[in-house]
């Protein structure tokens, strides 16, 4: 007896601690990208435009380095890059038992430098996420969406950055800022 | 080898919701208005005229020699040096005068007019261009005469308007007519006031050392990447000094001048000041625009007395600036000459410009990189720099160093400084093996920028520049290194000691210098965990047997 | 019949067990700064190290001035005598339960074995780690010290050798501490200050 209590403890402990240090490889994935932070930014965009047809829009820009610069500090750049699909929003949000998850809106990729000098995407695991809580069919396609975002032509030239919003941004959204 | 993992990793509804919460404080800083600048009168620099104004105990816009409707840029001298008598001969002797320098150490023929480099790569031929950043007014060709005393530009240096400006193709002039410009923008430039320009004479600013240097290599960050028109009213976070709501140095409180003669040179830098504090009336000769001259040799105290240790191998920049071109201005890292010449589809010469609006490519010049934020590359310096220069021959299957720092860890007189390392792609003299002077701006037949065709505006520039030329073209890598001084970030934004102190870290690659923590002797330390893993296992062993023997003798 | 001894007085056990929690702080610590993980960071890990082996010092100002004035010292005068017969013990004695060849006295409380060992910590083991960490500490000096001529990755070098031995005598020590007449007699008497030792 003592012992599967002691085992079912250790399990839990084990788990626990895999599951602290795994958390953020779950939940947030980091990729490298070939482009320096603007470029990667601006094709993102332009692939986010690309995916028309599943209702994305790009809703904003920001750029929270800037905020932390104007308060006296120095940080590497970071530009947020914010796009919604109504497709997907519109029932997350229809839903009473989901609509707390308008906090995930708009659906933002992070494009950062590190002291490397190398410029990195950081995602949410939209996947795994739905499945957490329970929008799993409706955050797949998310995912999948997602992976287009980050796969460049290199063949292309390098897009403009967009830094507003055209036309308004998708879902109740009007200005750049409002997102989904 | 024990690696462990340790990351404030946070579990994923607390990230989220955290994200959430933290958001309102980011929220509209993409659109955040522009800070208002100083309060009170205000010019385009961001200096407050009134207050230099009232500190000054002459108000030019009183003398009767300034009141008079000026036709040009020399004339104004000959007014101011009907007073200030021997200003323009102080300046005759400067480099910024004769863009012409000998190194006393290395007794290498320098200066901006001698030197060739990897960004517009050289001056003879393009004087009307590249005067436009000299001190002088009328440098169009080899016969400008140096002695002239109405020649020498008060006004570029002095002005406090921020309406004087000296335009590229003009040798050094400002607009006296009204002009186009930028060339085919459909926007025009009013006449030079002269006369308001030169009633509000003043003190050197931020802004005027800057219309130059803010400048270098043809356009705002382009060339230093430490220096950039961000610097004109930078906030704190960009340079500690020139703060424009604090501390709000101007470039002569350290570049100090005598005789208008300015401290500090890039042809010979101070890359080790360990001789303490500049007091003033001392009588040293010495560059007072080191940090060391103002912060002495033992500059860090109390918690941070560690550091001080460190400034026997590392030069302050090296901690202080954590990156470059900080101010979200982007700095170019490299130029490819040798894709020049592609046209449009209609034929027309053409701009593309990249995902933050540079041009990445012109028809005239060639392939760019930008980059902003740069983490610097560092190298071992002792303040020797020496070039390679018109007659220098190079080995073109390498990478030929434009300028290479001198500098090692055991010469006991070098520091470890960041810099900016700007790599080209150039053209060069295939026969010869030399460096070449090209025609780009002046000359209508020629010119590269008119004409397109490299090998014409090669033979010209060198027959310009009395140089051997073989007659055939060719394109080099080349590598030019810029020591990183300006844009010193506040303390608590310094480079962290486990940003060196890692593996792989900020100095790896460094030679000659032991930093703990970048696992350097991973044969000892295999050796070591070893030994004491196979102790552990012995005693656990000897351990068990003594339990089991136990057990079973009851 | 066992009879009970005080062995280990009050500042003797006091110095034991925080130089024992310094040293381990130090081997946690100075790994970190060696760059063989990272818990606290670098930063962090460099002043703790610090902080740790300046308690230290003061610890072992206060251990020498003990050991000198209750002649204490004594009992790290190493001995050739019995080595052997503690050998044999450690290696066949132990498991069949056979009497321990050393007896524990208030004068003689280290056995040979123990007695060598020390010796290899204090001759050894100590010397290197202590003036390599001196002069690891005082980096900034050494011009002024007239060693211009040493080179930090050798000092570190020679820290990191002694480090790892005291990492080896830590394990060994450990272990050897459970190897009493019962597993916690030794690490009893290191608590109370009093062995129980057979007659």
């Amino acid at each position: 007896m003592l012992k599967a209590v002691v085992g079912f403890i250790t399990g839990i402990v084990f788990i626990g601690i895999v599951g602290w240090n795994m958390a953020d490889v779950m939940m947030l994935r980091e990729v490298e990208s070939p482009y320096g932070v603007e470029e990667t930014a601006a094709r993102i965009q332009r692939n986010m435009q690309s995916l028309s047809a599943n209702g994305w829009t790009l809703s904003g820009l920001r750029n929270p380095a800037k905020a932390v610069a104007n308060s006296g500090m120095n940080v590497p750049p970071v530009l947020l890059v914010e796009g919604c699909s109504t497709k997907y929003s519109g029932p997350i949000l229809k839903n009473d038992a989901t609509r707390i998850l308008s906090i995930l809106m708009p659906c933002t990729i992070t494009v950062y430098k590190k002291d490397n000098g190398k410029t990195y995407i950081g995602l949410m695991n939209a996947g795994l996420m739905g499945k957490m809580f329970g929008v799993g069919d409706i955050m797949a396609q998310v995912a999948k969406d997602q992976e287009i975002f980050i796969t460049f032509d290199p063949k292309k030239p390098a897009p403009p950055l967009i830094k507003t919003s055209p036309g308004g941004g998708g879902g109740a959204g009007g200005k750049a800022s409002d997102g989904c | 080898m024990l690696k462990f993992k340790y990351k404030g990793s946070l579990l994923a509804l607390t990230f989220v919701l955290s994200i959430g919460m933290i958001w309102p404080v980011h929220a509209n800083d993409a659109k955040a208005p522009e800070k208002a600048v100083v309060s009170g009168a205000v010019d385009v620099f961001g200096i407050a005229v009134d207050e230099q104004k009232k500190k000054s105990t002459a108000d030019h816009s009183k003398f009767k020699e300034l009141q008079v409707d000026f036709k040009d840029g020399p004339a104004v001298t000959k007014a101011c040096i009907s007073c200030h008598t021997e200003a323009s001969k102080q300046l005759h002797k400067t480099k910024h005068w004769n863009w012409d320098y000998i190194n006393a150490d290395t007794k290498q023929h320098l200066g901006k007019k001698n030197v060739i480099n990897n960004f517009c790569t050289s001056v003879p031929s393009n004087y009307k261009f590249c005067t436009a950043c000299h001190i002088g007014y009328g440098w169009e060709d080899e016969n400008f005469d140096f002695t002239a005393e109405e020649k020498v530009d008060c006004l570029v240096c002095h002005d406090t308007t921020g309406n004087y400006k000296k335009l590229p193709g003009l040798a050094g002039h400002p607009n006296y007519k009204t002009m186009e410009w930028p060339p085919h923008s459909g926007k025009f430039r009013a006449p030079t006031d002269l006369k308001q320009v030169a009633q509000a004479v003043g003190k050197t600013s931020r802004a005027t050392c800057g219309a130059c240097h803010f400048r270098g290599g043809g356009g705002d960050a382009v060339k230093h990447g430490d220096l950039d028109s961000s610097l004109t009213t930078p906030d704190r976070y960009l340079d500690v000094h020139m703060d424009a709501k604090g501390l709000d140095f101007s470039c002569s409180k350290c570049h100090t001048s005598d005789s208008h003669e300015v401290a500090g040179s890039r042809y010979q830098p101070t890359a080790v000041d360990d001789k303490g504090t500049l007091i003033r009336g001392s009588k040293e000769e010495r560059n007072a625009a080191t940090c060391v001259a103002c912060h002495g040799n033992v500059p860090h105290f109390g918690e941070f007395a560690k550091m001080n240790e460190h400034t026997d191998k590392i030069a302050c920049q090296t901690c202080h600036i954590p990156a470059y071109a900080r101010g979200n201005k982007q700095t170019k890292m490299s130029w490819d000459w040798s894709t020049l010449g592609k046209m449009d589809d209609q034929g027309h010469a053409m701009k593309i410009k990249g995902s933050d609006g540079s041009v990445i490519y012109d028809s005239k010049k060639g392939d760019f990189t930008f980059d902003h934020y740069v983490v610097p590359e560092y190298q071992w310096f002792n303040g020797e720099v020496e070039f390679t220069l018109a007659d220098t021959k190079i080995d073109p299957t390498k990478v030929v160093k434009i300028n290479s720092f001198k500098g090692s860890y055991d010469d006991g007189k070098s520091r470890i400084w960041p810099t900016k390392v700007f790599r080209g792609k150039q053209m060069f003299d295939k026969g010869n093996n030399t460096l070449v002077v090209t025609s780009l701006s002046d000359d209508p037949e020629t010119a590269l920028w008119k004409n397109f065709d490299i090998n014409k505006a090669v033979e010209y520039g060198m027959k310009y520049a009395g140089r051997d030329f073989s007659g055939e073209v060719g394109w080099v890598e080349t590598e030019m290194s810029w020591p990183i001084t300006h844009m010193v970030a506040p303390k608590e934004d310094v480079v962290e000691c486990h940003q060196c102190h890692t593996e792989n870290g900020r100095l790896a690659g460094i030679e000659g210098i032991y930093i703990p923590g970048t696992n350097t002797t991973p044969l000892l330390d295999k050796l070591g965990f070893i030994v004491a893993f196979l102790t552990l296992i012995g005693v656990l062993i000897h351990g068990a047997i003594r339990y089991f023997m136990h057990k079973r003798g009851g | 019949m066992a009879e009970r001894i005080y062995i280990f007085k009050r500042f003797e056990r006091f110095w034991h067990w925080s130089q024992a929690l310094l040293i381990i702080f130090m081997m946690l610590t100075g790994f970190e700064v060696h760059g063989v993980y990272n818990i606290f960071g670098f930063k962090a890990a460099t002043e703790l190290h610090t902080i740790a082996a300046w308690t230290l010092v003061s610890l072992w100002v206060f251990a020498i001035f003990w050991h000198f004035t209750t002649g204490e010292w004594k009992q790290y005068i190493p001995t050739l005598e019995k080595v052997d017969a503690m050998l044999k013990f450690y290696l066949t004695g132990i498991f069949t339960d056979a009497p321990h060849p050393f007896k524990q006295t208030t004068v003689s409380k280290h056995n040979p074995l123990q007695r060598l060992a020390y010796l290899f910590v204090l001759a050894i083991i100590n010397p290197l780690i202590w003036t390599t960490g001196w002069f690891y500490l005082f980096y900034g000096s050494w011009e002024n010290w007239g060693f211009g001529w040493l080179s930090l990755e050798w000092v570190a070098f020679f820290h990191v050798i002694a480090a790892f031995m005291m990492l080896i005598f830590f394990i060994a020590h450990i272990y050897l501490a459970t190897a009493g007449h019962t597993v916690t007699a030794h690490i009893k008497a290191m608590i109370t200050g009093w062995e129980e030792v057979e007659d």
